[in-house]
């Protein structure tokens, strides 16, 4: 199980994560949402090891993940929201370096390679450089990356960007026959319906500060409202969606 | 809105941005200062200037006209190089890269506005080069070249031939450089132009400085006028302008008979000027606009080779992945690649000039690069060790894609001393073998066994010495760390290097007396494995109190915080 205790992150003295505590259960894809700036890349960069903590606790299997982070890391995966590659390798060559990093047997690393790339339909591309790859193919290229050495934790912000609708399906189901698995997946997204159909458990964070934590299920019967869109609309959504679309129209008319 | 003003408007505008980005500011730390690191640059070539203008300033100005016309090919020789290097490391800068292309093509900027903004940015920087490197000798050189007794304005005229000269002089040498670059962009596929590319810039690096260090000295009447040197004259462009600035100082026609001399390469200087600029100018405009599309429309980098699986022979996978990725960054990224060629140009230029009296005539027995051993030939082996070791440990510093480096992060498994190691073998196996391997090869090749053997043993352990003081406190994966301008002291570095050359040819004396007898080479060898092993223990224990690899470069603090909280109670981590 993955934890949060009360985490917190300033910059510059401003709090991009206040007080953040929730968990994300083996077993079950945790979805973590937010709107623009409300700290999820942060905590999932606090999460990954990638800044460090503010204040507060972050606890895999119950043990702090400061406290032997190499151990933590060998046995995490990400997908980070950007899809920042070394575009003068090709898909092969990263994905040969990365399970080199991550210390995996030649053989093993190289038979894992050669089908993911086939299941990922980019081995025909394997040897071209990444520089040449569309925005769908370095996602799976990072997809791939991660998974690689088969981590109990999987840490996904928004891993649908760039993908086509059946690479997407593909993943979607990745996900949850990885959690099925008892792998402990936490994902981040802004495509609500996605989340809806995978997610069991969501956390919703607004201004840096969580808002909701608990599954679809209960959060529906709560506030009453049917879909997740209308939950999170009514949590973390101030504005008038239709009134600022009116006044950008006014204002490049003016 | 009228069209013109627009125009001007955006111009302004892309000058201004392509003019700070003659460094590219995608590598630099988030702390770095990019005038600060431009401002070093200007000046260490305001130095250069200062050192060439110290000689005058020791002879209280009075010399004699053959040193003075010496002088005046050395500071136009040195314009010429120094502009030479920066149009081959601004080749790339001049075309619009993939990212300008993608973020200018759909806004109504007209190629031609792209094109002019980025040309003036370039020639800007040249032209602030040229001041730099002229600042000095510009300014009291010329006086001593005008013709004796002419006056107030033959002074101001040779002041005004001096300047016209040096500008000329580097607009022949940037505008060819540029053109032969433009002339293959033109010709070839672009993917197969990019991988020419690279080479012709190492290419253009090491003719630069060869020229520049292994040209004869031809500036008494008698060589300028000698039949037999006449078709030599014709191939020195340094010489052409030597002769422009005779006519254009109205020294040539003091004399009947060196105005013959100075009137044909004063017109060749023209005619390759006028050649050079015309060349280019056209050469740009067929490749610039063809070009711009195929930016957008072909990736930047060739597919590998589908069965290359090569992996170097190194202890573990880590040091595989390191050395790996090392080796294609540097095969791959031009940035790095000309950067590298620049230190390369330089160990090969010192190759050369060291070479120069060991293949000329000599009286001296240990000189001749045919002798059992010859000095020149130790001292050129030791120095380029020292560059390229030197040369790639700084390259290593320089990022690709410093976004990307997020993946050495998260996979930061091992502990951070198991990196170090791998760092430092890299480096071995990068810069110090290749460069033991060829001088091992020419050794072998031209020398008896016992000679050849023996310094190949000198410099192997003296590569080990080098690589080990690179490495020692560097922190970081080759690539991955963002670069802090202003780090190294850039002219301290120079100075060490004028200092260490006449240390490092006396020391290379001291080899080759050693080579002659035996219990003093084995107390050579003893004191430099003494000092490999201090090196190595050194960086061993530097790596072992490591904790963790460095992948942001952050300036040191001014003001040392003490950490007192107001009831004097230190701070957990400073107590």
């Amino acid at each position: 199980m993955l934890e949060l205790r009360n985490v917190s992150k300033r910059f510059l003295g401003i709090p991009a994560v206040d007080n953040v505590s929730f968990s994300a259960r083996a077993g079950e894809v945790t979805g973590y949402l937010g709107p623009n700036g409300s700290g999820k890349s942060t905590t999932m960069k606090m999460i990954t090891g990638l800044i460090g903590l503010g204040c507060g606790e972050i606890l895999f299997e119950g043990k702090p993940i400061q406290r032997d982070l190499i151990a933590y890391k060998q046995r995490m995966g990400y997908v980070p929201e950007e899809p920042h590659l070394y575009t003068h390798l090709s898909a092969n060559e990263y994905l040969v370096m990365v399970s080199e990093l991550r210390n995996l047997a030649a053989q093993e690393a190289g038979e894992r390679i050669d089908g993911m790339l086939r299941l990922f339909a980019l081995h025909d591309d394997r040897h071209a450089p990444i520089s040449a790859y569309s925005k769908g193919m370095r996602q799976k290229v990072l997809v791939a990356a991660a998974l690689l050495h088969n981590p109990d934790l999987i840490l996904l912000d928004e891993p649908f960007s760039g993908l086509d609708v059946g690479s997407a399906l593909v993943l979607r189901s990745l996900i949850q026959e990885l959690a099925a698995r008892g792998k402990v997946v936490l994902f981040s997204s802004h495509e609500l319906e996605t989340v809806e159909r995978i997610c069991s458990h969501v956390v919703i964070l607004h201004r840096g500060k969580v808002v909701a934590d608990d599954s679809i299920e209960r959060l529906r019967t709560l506030m009453a409202l049917p879909t997740l869109e209308e939950i999170f609309s009514q949590l973390a959504v101030e504005q008038d969606s239709v009134a600022i679309s009116r006044q950008i129209a006014d204002l490049i008319h003016a | 809105m009228r069209e013109e003003p627009i125009e001007r408007l955006q111009f302004g505008v892309l000058y201004r941005a392509f003019l700070l980005r003659v460094v590219d500011l995608e590598i630099l730390s988030a702390q770095g200062d990019v005038v600060k690191l431009l401002g070093q640059f200007a000046s260490l070539l305001a130095a250069i200037s200062f050192f060439f203008t110290v000689p005058l300033i020791l002879v209280g100005g009075r010399l004699p006209q053959e040193t003075l016309w010496t002088m005046e090919h050395v500071l136009i020789a040195t314009t010429m190089v120094v502009v030479g290097l920066f149009s081959v490391l601004s080749w790339d800068s001049i075309f619009p890269d993939r990212r300008d292309v993608l973020v200018l093509a759909p806004l109504p900027v007209r190629a031609r506005t792209l094109f002019l903004a980025k040309l003036g940015a370039s020639l800007t920087a040249l032209s602030v080069s040229v001041l730099a490197l002229n600042i000095f000798t510009g300014l009291v050189w010329p006086f001593l070249f005008s013709p004796a007794n002419g006056g107030g304005f033959a002074a101001i005229r040779s002041l005004a031939a001096y300047w016209v000269t040096v500008f000329a002089a580097g607009a022949f040498i940037f505008c060819s450089g540029l053109g032969v670059h433009w002339l293959a962009a033109q010709l070839l596929p672009r993917q197969q132009f990019l991988r020419l590319s690279a080479f012709l810039q190492v290419a253009a690096v090491c003719l630069f400085l060869s020229v520049y260090f292994l040209e004869p000295s031809l500036e008494t009447p008698a060589a300028l006028t000698a039949p037999q040197n006449q078709q030599l004259l014709a191939w020195l462009p340094s010489y052409w302008f030597l002769g422009l600035f005779q006519e254009l100082n109205g020294g040539g026609s003091s004399s009947v008979s060196m105005d013959s001399a100075f009137v044909p390469l004063a017109m060749r200087a023209c005619t390759g000027l006028a050649i050079a600029v015309l060349g280019s100018g056209a050469a740009i405009m067929l490749s610039y606009f063809r070009t711009l599309r195929k930016i957008v429309e072909e990736p930047d980098i060739l597919p590998g080779s589908r069965r290359m699986n090569w992996s170097p022979p190194l202890a573990n996978s880590l040091q595989s992945a390191i050395a790996l990725f090392s080796v294609r960054t540097l095969l791959r990224s031009r940035h790095h690649r000309v950067i590298f060629s620049f230190y390369l140009g330089i160990g090969f230029a010192i190759v050369l000039a060291y070479m120069k009296p060991a293949l000329g005539p000599h009286s001296s027995p240990h000189v001749a690069a045919t002798a059992p051993v010859s000095v020149p030939l130790l001292t050129a082996s030791i120095l380029m060790m020292c560059v390229v070791v030197t040369g790639m440990r700084i390259v290593f510093s320089m990022p690709i894609a410093l976004r990307a480096n997020w993946i050495f992060r998260i996979t930061e498994t091992r502990k951070a001393p198991e990196y170090l190691t791998a760092i430092r073998r890299t480096l071995l196996w990068i810069s110090c073998f290749p460069v033991w391997a060829v001088f091992a090869m020419l050794f072998l090749a031209i020398w008896p066994l016992r000679f050849a053997a023996g310094h190949l043993v000198i410099l192997g352990l003296l590569g080990i010495i080098f690589t080990d003081l690179s490495v020692h406190g560097f922190q970081k994966i080759p690539f991955t760390c963002s670069y802090l301008p202003g780090k190294g002291n850039i002219q301290l570095v120079f100075w060490a290097c004028v200092v260490l050359l006449p240390l490092t040819y006396a020391a290379a004396r001291l080899e080759w007396q050693a080579l002659q007898n035996l219990s003093r080479y084995v107390f050579v060898v003893v004191i430099l494995s003494i000092a490999a092993g201090w090196a190595r223990w050194r960086t061993a224990a530097s790596a072992r109190s490591a904790k963790a690899l460095n992948f942001d470069e952050v300036p040191p603090v001014d003001i040392l915080a003490l950490g007192l909280r107001t009831d004097g109670e230190m701070l957990p981590e400073q107590s």
